[in-house]
């Protein structure tokens, strides 16, 4: 067990440093999620950390009444939530779209020949390409399902939409990158 | 390729695609001072103001509409952090572009 969660375990529930001990948890935790999620948004390593820093100070303000109010749920989906409106504020003010962050994203090598090394890297820049060809909407699902492993119930919660919606959402999102790869 | 293979060869693109990216190892070490220090902060601006308090004024604490002041102090506590914050940000902020990115991204992976 860390020395956080035991000091947690031994502070009064709901007493400041109980809830400095479960926010230090989630963050540790999800420092990785909201990292990746700002990266893909934003498309550069100095502006997801900003963004980065900024959600987890917003959270942190919000933290007691997110808690109270989420019933027990993972807190996953809220932080999520916070950095997209961060995203979109930075989107909105700079009036940008992400700067080549999923272009530049280098090809795993796999241990084949040099031709498929070659095909298999052209196809990856090709769907990279057509992801950032997508509406926002469906391009933030895939991000939140590809890159962070989010459940359809986590990406409705932190897009604020229905579980149905979403589930279309997405399944349509696969669906426009298919008929766009299989067009080239 | 059937419908069914190809969105699964679709799905694994994808999942290489979209990996998550390791954060920066001295984020996590920023993100934890910066919100120390907001918080160190806003007790010390509370503190400070309560020491001045006589037996009084503690009482008369007792009554609601006499919390402004404390919530005041706590927000300008977190203003305060928050501007630190900023300033730290604008200090740290490097030019990025394509390039940028690229050796960012190389960097990461």
């Amino acid at each position: 067990m860390s020395a956080a969660k035991e000091e947690s375990e031994t502070a009064e529930p709901g007493s400041k440093a109980e809830l400095d001990r479960a926010f230090e948890e989630l963050y540790r935790s999800h420092l990785r999620d909201v990292y990746s999620y700002a990266f893909y948004r934003v498309g550069n390593h100095h502006d997801a950390e900003d963004l980065t820093e900024q959600a987890f100070l917003q959270a942190y303000r919000h933290f007691e009444r997110a808690r109270r109010e989420s019933n027990g749920r993972p807190l996953r989906p809220w932080l999520i939530r916070i950095a997209h409106n961060l995203a979109s504020n930075y989107h909105r003010d700079r009036a940008r779209r992400p700067e080549a962050a999923l272009e530049a994203v280098e090809p795993p090598s796999h241990p084949h020949g040099t031709e498929q090394i070659v095909e298999g890297r052209e196809e990856l820049r090709l769907v990279m390409d057509r992801i950032q060809r997508l509406s926002d909407d469906r391009r933030e699902a895939l991000i939140m399902r590809f890159a962070l492993g989010m459940s359809n119930r986590e990406i409705a919660r932190a897009l604020g939409r229905t579980d149905g919606a979403t589930k279309v959402l997405i399944h349509r999102a696969i669906k426009q990158l298919e008929e766009e790869m299989s067009g080239t | 390729m059937s419908e069914e293979t190809g969105e699964l060869h679709l799905e694994a693109l994808l999942g290489d695609a979209l990996r998550p990216i390791e954060p920066p190892e001295d984020l996590a070490g920023r993100v934890e001072s910066t919100l120390t220090a907001i918080t160190e902060q806003a007790a010390a601006e509370l503190s400070s103001w309560a020491e001045g308090l006589s037996e009084g004024e503690l009482q008369a604490l007792r009554d609601p509409r006499n919390w402004v002041r404390p919530v005041a102090a706590v927000a300008v506590g977190t203003v305060a952090g928050g501007a630190l914050v900023l300033v730290g940000m604008r200090r740290r902020r490097r030019p990025a572009g394509l390039r940028a990115t690229a050796e960012n991204v190389l960097k990461l992976r």
